[in-house]
């Protein structure tokens, strides 16, 4: 099993601060945000001299959770503060991105990481919509089309135009290529029959996120059904999931500080009102089967308790959603800074990860 | 919503020793189309086209309705009788497009008249192809999966009569030449007319990544990947094929520069 370590930034919220996305930017404090990304930095290296083999990110707007808008700046910092880490992307919204831009970004990042990136696209939380504007009945659409453009963009040896249902571009000629060549590790991100089909089709990763294995068990199943029809299986390696960890000494303290979180605020909670409207409008599934999309609910936490516990829980996962990597969050409730994270990941490391790595 | 190809009128020119066929409508500057090796169908990127140009959609001889060509011996020759037909029309300066088949026939045209063609649209052509390949045969299903890349969102089409299928196959079959043609590559390298190559990126009759063989090849080749359409581009996304190959037509190379206003409110 590989291991990721999903970074947020951590910026520090005070209390005062209202939950409800959008979040004021009147109340970000640029000394604050200064701080988290030099702790950004310090947890890279750290995590990267602990053993793990994937530092990840994400772009989200408009709030202080995860304070990486713009990950190809934040990829390239990173890059450039280390040294053997992956840099995995997870991703960009390429649903309201520009595809072209992406995929010169994510290229150029390979290269200057000297071939350390992994990447994958999102069609984007439900929120997310409202950052560009992007019209949640296209959000669909827009994200299998955009995707298949970023890999025709690195693919494709000629310029050429693209005459798409949602993008059109009458050159596209994109330099430089990713240094990992056909194509550095890629996955399309999402539970859906769609993200499946896409991936299985273009030979490329699936990657899961937050619900529990059950349900992204579906996906990885239907993921490897569709692989088998296009002709190919895919590796361990090629499945990723995203989850939140919640590591401490014993299972008697992690569940306390799980019962902590539970009362704590929710992702990305937003007004009645709108919450409502976007829930009618954002079709989304697990392999087909219809889900309700997550708008300002919390995530679930799929591994918790002492290091014995974990391995265990990440065994059963290996088993039963055959994933070959985890992208791990790792939960650190009720504190006011970052040591308790720092000591989780330092336990982690010692007591989990030799033991998992033939799994 | 009405047939495809509705408001086209039939005509017929007499030339070469045959009785040719087509199909017209729309004013304009004129677009001369040759058709796949399927035959002539019109449709709806046609009446899309027939808008702005007027469009002359030929049925070459041995099919359809003409009796079955024996003496055509090879795709120049199959080619230099299209430009006679054209020429009969009384057209010296047009725009050509090709489909499939009708595409390496285009390209054969072109190359012996360059003078003429003031533009070349080639739609998913045939004229470089993967080593070993078939023209597609089979069912009406199988055909319609092969062709379209939502055979469940083309209407039903009458079948074709086996008689005119198996005449076609068997003068595609002699004409098609090779997967790669070194004469015509050769001739290709030298022909400066402005040329649109379109691939569907969901082809399953000729991969899509073929098309960087032309812009490679060719001087002024421009290649544009219509996306979610199979082979039959025209037909699987009438509107956005029509889109771009009229701009083509009508700016040619400069068709790249956009147009597109994007003030929302002056």
């Amino acid at each position: 099993m590989q291991v990721s370590y999903f970074e947020t930034a951590r910026y520090q919220v005070p209390p005062t601060v209202p939950a409800e996305w959008p979040v004021p930017p009147g109340a970000y404090d640029p000394e604050t945000g200064a701080k988290a990304y030099q702790g950004m930095v310090d947890r890279v290296r750290h995590v990267e001299e602990l053993g793990f083999d994937w530092v990840s990110l994400s772009e989200h707007h408009y709030s202080p959770r995860i304070l990486t808008p713009n990950i190809a700046v934040s990829g390239s910092y990173i890059a450039a503060q280390s040294k053997t880490i992956k840099i995995a992307i997870l991703g960009p919204i390429v649903s309201q991105s520009n595809p072209v831009q992406v995929a010169e970004e994510m290229a150029m990042l390979d290269t200057l990481s000297n071939g350390r990136l992994v990447f994958g696209m999102l069609r984007g939380t439900t929120n997310e919509y409202l950052t560009f504007d992007l019209n949640p009945a296209e959000a669909r659409e827009r994200t299998t089309e955009a995707m298949e453009l970023v890999l025709k963009a690195w693919t494709e040896p000629q310029p050429f135009g693209w005459q798409g249902r949602h993008f059109q571009f009458r050159t596209v000629s994109v330099w430089p290529r990713p240094l990992q060549q056909p194509l550095p590790p890629t996955y399309s991100l999402g539970t859906s029959r769609e993200s499946c089909e896409f991936s299985a089709r273009h030979h490329i990763g699936l990657g899961v996120s937050f619900a529990p294995f059950e349900v992204v068990a579906k996906s990885t199943r239907y993921y490897r059904q569709e692989c088998a029809r296009h002709g190919w299986e895919p590796t361990p390696e090629q499945m990723l999931y995203r989850a939140n960890i919640l590591l401490a000494e014993t299972d008697e303290e992690a569940h306390d500080l799980l019962e902590k979180q539970r009362s704590g605020p929710a992702a990305f909670p937003m007004r009645a009102g709108v919450r409502d409207a976007l829930l009618k409008l954002d079709q989304r599934n697990v392999a087909g089967e219809a889900r309700t999309p997550n708008v300002g609910g919390s995530l679930p936490t799929s591994f918790y308790g002492s290091p014995d516990t974990v391995v265990e829980q990440i065994k059963r996962c290996r088993e039963e959603v055959g994933v070959g990597v985890l992208d791990l969050a790792f939960q650190n409730p009720g504190a006011p800074d970052t040591g308790r994270l720092m000591q989780s990941l330092e336990l982690f490391a010692e007591k989990v990860l030799p033991r998992i790595r033939d799994v | 919503m009405t047939q495809a190809g509705e408001a086209f009128r039939e005509g017929y020119v007499e030339t070469d020793g045959f009785r040719i066929r087509y199909m017209e409508a729309g004013k304009g500057p004129a677009v001369v189309h040759l058709h796949g090796a399927g035959g002539l169908r019109l449709t709806r990127g046609h009446d899309l086209l027939s808008r702005q140009f007027r469009i002359i959609a030929f049925e070459m001889p041995g099919f359809g309705t003409s009796p079955e060509n024996n003496r055509t011996r090879d795709l120049p020759e199959l080619a230099a009788t299209m430009a006679k037909a054209v020429a009969a029309l009384g057209l010296d300066q047009f725009n050509l497009m090709g489909t499939s088949f009708g595409g390496k026939t285009a390209l054969w045209l072109a190359a012996q008249h360059p003078e003429q063609v003031r533009s070349l649209v080639l739609e998913a052509p045939a004229a470089i192809r993967p080593a070993g390949s078939e023209p597609p045969a089979g069912s009406p299903e199988e055909m319609a999966r092969r062709l379209y890349a939502h055979p469940e969102r083309v209407p039903p089409m009458p079948p074709p009569d086996p008689a005119v299928r198996e005449k076609q196959a068997r003068l595609v079959a002699r004409l098609r030449g090779p997967d790669r043609d070194p004469e015509l590559e050769a001739r290709l390298q030298r022909l400066a007319v402005p040329t649109l190559v379109l691939f569907g990126t969901v082809d399953r009759v000729i991969p899509p990544n073929m098309g960087h063989f032309y812009k490679e090849l060719m001087p002024n080749c421009n290649l544009v990947f219509v996306y979610d359409a199979g082979h039959a581009i025209s037909t699987d996304r009438p509107e956005a094929f029509a889109e771009v190959v009229a701009d083509f037509i009508e700016r040619r190379e400069a068709f790249v520069i956009s147009r597109t206003e994007t003030v929302i409110h002056p």
